[in-house]
């Protein structure tokens, strides 16, 4: 099957080569006309290949997009930042995780929507090590991002992590810690106290 | 349709045999059955009504209703509820169940009941494996959807309360109880395409989400909440629901995880390989640039497969191979769009569609074991199997740990695809070798309380 010459087709492997090989950092220019391919239907599906290429450069005006107006540009960003970090995150190029990491952290704060610094923080899941939980503990406070801050801390490995959710037991707000004791048990720690409520029926039909 | 007292022998037979041998040592039965099966003090017995709860009452799951409202007009199913988060599927649901199921939202509710022995779960696959796993904790036995998990860390999970809780599970990859698929199992068991090295897999392309849609409130009817469930929170769409969500990653997972649970499933049991899995799996493909959906459109992935060695193939679009009778086609709408290739070192075979409908070529069909060959399984139906499993405590032909098995096969091909590497695979520990984004990928932490 010859993906080369397809829309919407992944990179292929010498793609991601000379992707790798050069990591090139695009240019204002670069990234303000893939900017503005991804905004155009019929530019975006080859600007959403590229966005390899562009690199971390990208990241700020993409987590923009993330909230823009539009749901296919916000759809076309996402596409790109999967596609980011899932090549920053391959084996051996820890480098480029922190520094597409790095970008990404600062992208929350100034993030436009809920739902947007929502996808940048699952973003973060996957690649975020310390400099990623020391950013995001913070939000736990935040009553609309907090579960999704639980869900990064959880699945970010490692003792920052688990003694940022140890700690968050007795300081995030009262409704998120029955959440918390659970990803304490999930990572393997005894919780006394909130019992799991995950059998507990709480929705009536109205039938 | 036995006497009372013929009832009474048995069960005490039963009774007294698994207490004098131990649970499992006689009869070859691989679980305790459970004491109210058993027919302890003041329960039912084996030949008592198996009382259902059905949780999903949409598509599938309406068809599942269909089948258990007919057993209960033969006599040996009670269909005691129904649920689901659709107010109108519901109230339809509650209908088709002659109005004598007590309708639910919350399908904890249907867990909590004393009186049900078993549940038949055909929600969204996202929801799979958290209902699977709270129903075999609250001690029923299950039916649920296949694919069995969207994730490598819910099929362990699905795995380990089956065992703890000695439930019987049956995962719904029908393909398996269908008569042509023991047929070509038969046929290959007994050698006769000899040596197999290679499966190749064919399925037609996913449909890309042309009539993309913005977000909005849900509709009236739908609890977005409990229909999001595990998944992360986002905003109402009405590209999610109600079926569309096979064409998302996270829920649905695309062909591979719809069809491929059939297709592959069927491999795996004709290889002999529901305990094993593949040591690496490399994916390409073609993935949507528009809209919500977001599985692949064509794709590619090679399993390879260590002791003995051979590899499967999974293709979308791939090459189809057209069933050579074609009024049967016609007359029995045979679909012809997804099957597999069993290529031998002597002969091949080929095995045309996979889930309710399995046909393979005559040569099998026609074949007869000869004395001294190989015996394989014949299913008494997909169903009825899991009833078996209920009422013995034999092991369904599509137990968790197989019906996992298949899942993982779809979940690492498309997690190969995402990423855009192979990826590497220890089958004995159940985990990606050497990748840590892709071992991070392994689970996806879920919404609380939609927890494992």
């Amino acid at each position: 099957m010859n993906l080369k010459n397809s829309t919407g087709t992944l990179p292929t492997a010498a793609v991601l080569a000379a992707a790798s090989a050069t990591r090139t950092h695009a240019t204002t220019g670069e990234v303000d006309t893939f900017i503005g391919e991804l905004r155009s239907e019929p530019t975006r599906g080859a600007a959403i290949e590229r966005a390899v290429r562009i690199g971390v450069a990208g990241t700020a005006p993409l987590c923009d997009l993330l909230a823009d107006k539009d749901v296919e540009n916000r759809r076309a960003a996402r596409r790109c930042l999967d596609r980011m970090v899932h090549h920053a995150g391959r084996p051996g190029a820890s480098g480029e995780a922190r520094e597409l990491e790095a970008a990404l952290l600062a992208a929350i704060p100034i993030g436009a929507t809920l739902q947007a610094r929502r996808e940048i923080l699952w973003l973060l899941s996957e690649i975020g090590g310390a400099a990623t939980v020391k950013g995001v503990t913070p939000l736990l406070a935040n009553p609309h991002l907090g579960e999704d801050v639980r869900c990064v801390l959880q699945r970010i490995p490692g003792k920052e992590s688990l003694d940022a959710l140890k700690a968050a037991l007795k300081t995030a707000p009262e409704a998120l810690r029955p959440s918390i004791a659970e990803s304490l048990r999930k990572r393997g720690e005894k919780v006394r106290g909130y019992p799991s409520q995950r059998l507990t029926p709480v929705k009536p039909t109205s039938l | 349709m036995q006497n009372a007292s013929t009832l009474r022998s048995r069960r005490a037979f039963l009774t007294s045999t698994i207490r004098t041998a131990g649970a499992g040592a006689l009869l070859g039965l691989p679980q305790v059955i459970p004491a109210r099966v058993l027919g302890a003090a003041g329960q039912p017995g084996a030949n008592e009504r198996i009382t259902v709860g059905h949780i999903g009452v949409g598509g599938m799951g309406g068809g599942h209703l269909d089948y258990m409202v007919r057993r209960v007009q033969r006599g040996d199913v009670n269909v005691a509820a129904v649920c689901d988060v659709d107010e109108k599927r519901l109230a339809a649901a509650r209908n088709q169940a002659g109005g004598k199921a007590t309708p639910y939202r919350d399908y904890r509710y249907v867990l909590e009941r004393k009186d049900i022995d078993a549940v038949v779960i055909a929600t969204p696959d996202h929801w799979h494996a958290v209902q699977t796993v709270h129903a075999a904790d609250c001690g029923k036995h299950i039916y649920v959807e296949k694919p069995a998990c969207c994730t490598i860390e819910e099929g362990k999970a699905m795995m380990a309360a089956g065992r703890r809780n000695r439930v019987a599970i049956q995962i719904g990859s029908q393909g398996r109880s269908q008569r042509e698929c023991y047929k070509a199992h038969l046929y290959i068991a007994n050698g006769m395409i000899g040596r197999v090295r290679k499966v190749t897999c064919w399925h037609y392309e996913s449909p890309t989400d042309d009539n993309p849609a913005p977000d909005s409130a849900p509709p009236p009817e739908l609890d977005w909440d409990l229909w999001l469930g595990p998944l992360s929170w986002r905003p109402y769409n009405p590209r999610y629901c109600h079926g569309t969500f096979r064409w998302l990653m996270e829920s649905g997972g695309g062909q591979i995880r719809d069809r491929g649970a059939h297709v592959m499933s069927n491999a795996l049991m004709i290889m002999n390989a529901d305990q094993t899995g593949p040591v690496s799996i490399h994916a390409t493909g073609k993935v949507p640039t528009k809209g919500l959906w977001d599985s692949a459109i064509t794709m590619d992935v090679t399993y390879e497969f260590k002791n003995p060695d051979w590899t499967l193939v999974w293709s979308q679009p791939g090459q189809m191979v057209p069933y050579f009778d074609r009024e049967k086609v016609k007359n029995l709408g045979i679909r012809e769009g997804y099957g597999a290739v069993y290529h031998g070192d002597k002969d091949k075979l080929v095995v045309w569609v996979g889930d309710g409908q399995v046909f393979t070529e005559t040569k099998a069909v026609e074949f007869r074991k000869p004395a001294g060959g190989v015996d394989v399984y014949e299913s008494p139906g997909h169903h009825e199997d899991w009833f078996v499993g209920i009422r013995t405590g034999r092991k369904t032909i599509m137990n968790v740990d197989a019906g996992v098995a298949t899942a993982f096969l779809c979940v690492l091909g498309n997690l190969s695809l995402i990423l855009g590497r192979k990826l590497h695979w220890d089958p004995v520990k159940q985990e990606i070798v050497g990748d840590e984004q892709a071992r991070r990928l392994m689970s996806r932490p879920q919404r609380y309380p939609y927890c494992l």
